[in-house]
């Protein structure tokens, strides 16, 4: 029995990430544009990363109708 | 309001000059409209930033605002003050662009949009539709539909986005007056790029319906001018309730005009620090240190997290952009201009934990924000890290650093947009070089504050928006 393959990380992850939730949500993906899609996908996951971060208090609601 | 000695020639006056001399029959609306026609054909076959021009219906339009003068009748505050629009603003009668090709194919609008239809009932004549990123995704107008506006400083360099067919219209003194729209920085960035000033108001203050959308969360019109007191009257008549936008604040208008004279008495000002003073070429954050020294602000604050927020303005404007071109994106993704394309298929393929946690942390942030407030007025910082950049040009190196030219434009303007605090950006007197602008930041709803400062420092000849 052969063992799984060990689990993509880093810019394969993130090409491997696009391509089935593109294939999920019915979003074409021209193998020509797969990468510079993944390089802006990791470019907001890294985003996203910066935000999950943050201690943010649980009671922290967004607000539904937003007055500055 | 202009650098050159003696009475402004026609082309040099401003807006309020205009209406104030059509107002007094010293001038006629339809002279004033030739007058923008002949520049506009005479300089934007080489810095293309109109996309439509409505010579006919303006010169109609001229004529109607110099009969009204000549009937004796109120001819409005900017009556016959020559003006033209990002092309995402719907204009009866013509297809909203938005600087697409999809849209391209959509049937003319069939009204106004509101601001549109506020500057024309206070007298003012559209003369055209300016050229913008596509579905304003971008700071730097390389629209590869309709072909990158060109600074009018420099014809190789950008005129900065996703508002640069105003930026530069108004820069060039093609109009005194132009219409934009800013979700991360797109009136600011042209207007810092082009030589102009620009207002954001407060996200609610002005109405956005008949506009096409970019990101709801943090969409804003407000108006490109050459001087303060035109940024003012523009102001005025733009903001205000209006049913039709759902976010549109119910705070009856607070009028602004009249708040200029009354220099800077009384405000706090001070620089922002951390993020603000990092990452810019030294000539931007000079540029901020030059005005604060004219305004004699001492203090520096903090404003936390700014870093952050720029994050979060990026995840909630791709998502939020993305899921309104998503049939598109599924069923023609050919027909996206090649620059917006891979952001918004990539926005549209985010986790949605990342957009919840973006718009929870904009609560937190703009709840620290307002406290910083509590003892400042007007918050000085660079509008851009570094002045307008080459076209085509991708990466940049800032303070010794290689960064991507396009996204790095934002980097101070977005964690300000991101909050809807009222910015404008002041484009600081030079004698030789490139524009650079500084942002005067406000607490919401403080407009009238960062009015008075850019008119104090355009008295000074500290800003100054010459004709490029």
């Amino acid at each position: 029995m052969s063992s799984p393959p060990p689990p993509a990380s880093g810019e394969d992850a993130v090409i491997l990430y696009a391509e089935r939730m593109a294939a999920a949500v019915g979003l074409p993906l021209d193998p020509a544009r797969k990468a510079a899609v993944a390089q802006h996908l990791a470019l907001l996951l890294a985003a996203a990363a910066l935000v999950l971060e943050f201690p943010l208090p649980e009671e922290i609601e967004a607000a539904p109708v937003f007055e500055p | 309001m202009t650098g050159s000695l003696g009475p402004p020639t026609l082309a040099e006056l401003d807006a309020v000059g205009i209406a104030e001399a059509v107002r007094s029959r010293r001038l006629t609306a339809r002279d004033a409209v030739e007058a923008t026609l002949g520049r506009i054909a005479a300089r934007d076959g080489a810095l293309n930033s109109f996309t439509a021009v409505l010579a006919d219906a303006a010169r109609r339009d001229a004529d109607a605002v110099d009969t009204r003068v000549a009937r004796g009748e109120d001819p409005g505050l900017l009556a016959g003050v020559p003006f033209a629009v990002k092309n995402l603003f719907d204009v009866k009668g013509l297809t909203t662009l938005a600087g697409s090709r999809i849209h391209a194919e959509r049937p003319p609008a069939a009204r106004d949009a509101a601001a549109v239809a506020a500057l024309r009932r206070a007298g003012a004549v559209l003369v055209g539709t300016l050229n913008m990123d596509e579905y304003a995704f971008g700071f730097t107008t390389e629209n590869s539909h309709y072909g990158a506006t060109r600074n009018p400083h420099d014809r190789e360099r950008v005129a900065g986005g996703s508002s640069g067919g105003s930026g530069a219209a108004v820069g060039a003194g093609m109009v005194p007056l132009a219409l934009g729209s800013d979700t991360n920085g797109s009136i600011r960035v042209p207007a810092a790029l082009c030589g102009v000033f620009g207002l954001k108001p407060t996200y609610g203050r002005v109405s956005r319906a008949g506009t096409v959308l970019f990101a709801g969360s943090f969409d804003h019109v407000g108006p490109l001018s050459r001087s303060a007191r035109d940024l003012a009257a523009a102001f005025d008549a733009l903001q205000g309730p209006d049913a039709a936008d759902p976010v549109a604040s119910r705070r009856p208008p607070e009028p602004s005009r009249r708040e200029l004279a009354r220099g800077i008495a009384g405000i706090r000002f001070a620089v922002a620090d951390g993020h603000f003073a990092r990452g810019g070429e030294p000539e931007a954050l000079a540029a901020v240190r030059t005005v604060a020294d004219s305004l004699g602000a001492r203090g520096v604050v903090t404003i936390p997290e700014a870093h952050r927020a720029r994050a979060a303005a990026m995840i909630i404007t791709s998502a939020e952009g993305a899921q309104l071109h998503l049939a598109d994106l599924r069923t023609r993704p050919d027909a996206f201009d090649p620059l917006t394309r891979d952001r918004f298929l990539a926005g549209a393929l985010m986790p949605a934990a990342a957009y919840v946690a973006a718009q929870r942390f904009r609560a937190w942030y703009r709840a620290r924000v307002a406290a910083v407030f509590d003892g400042i007025d007007v918050i000085l910082a660079p509008t851009t890290p570094y002045p307008a950049p080459r076209i085509g040009q991708e990466r940049i190196t800032v303070a010794g650093v290689e960064v991507p030219m396009r996204s790095t434009l934002g980097l101070y303007t977005q964690p300000l947009s991101f909050i809807g605090l009222p910015v404008i950006t002041v484009p600081l007197a030079r004698r030789s070089g490139l524009p650079l602008g500084v942002q005067l930041v406000g607490a919401p709803f403080r407009e009238s504050f960062l009015l008075r400062t850019a008119h104090y420092l355009e008295a000074a000849g500290v800003v100054a928006a010459p004709i490029a």
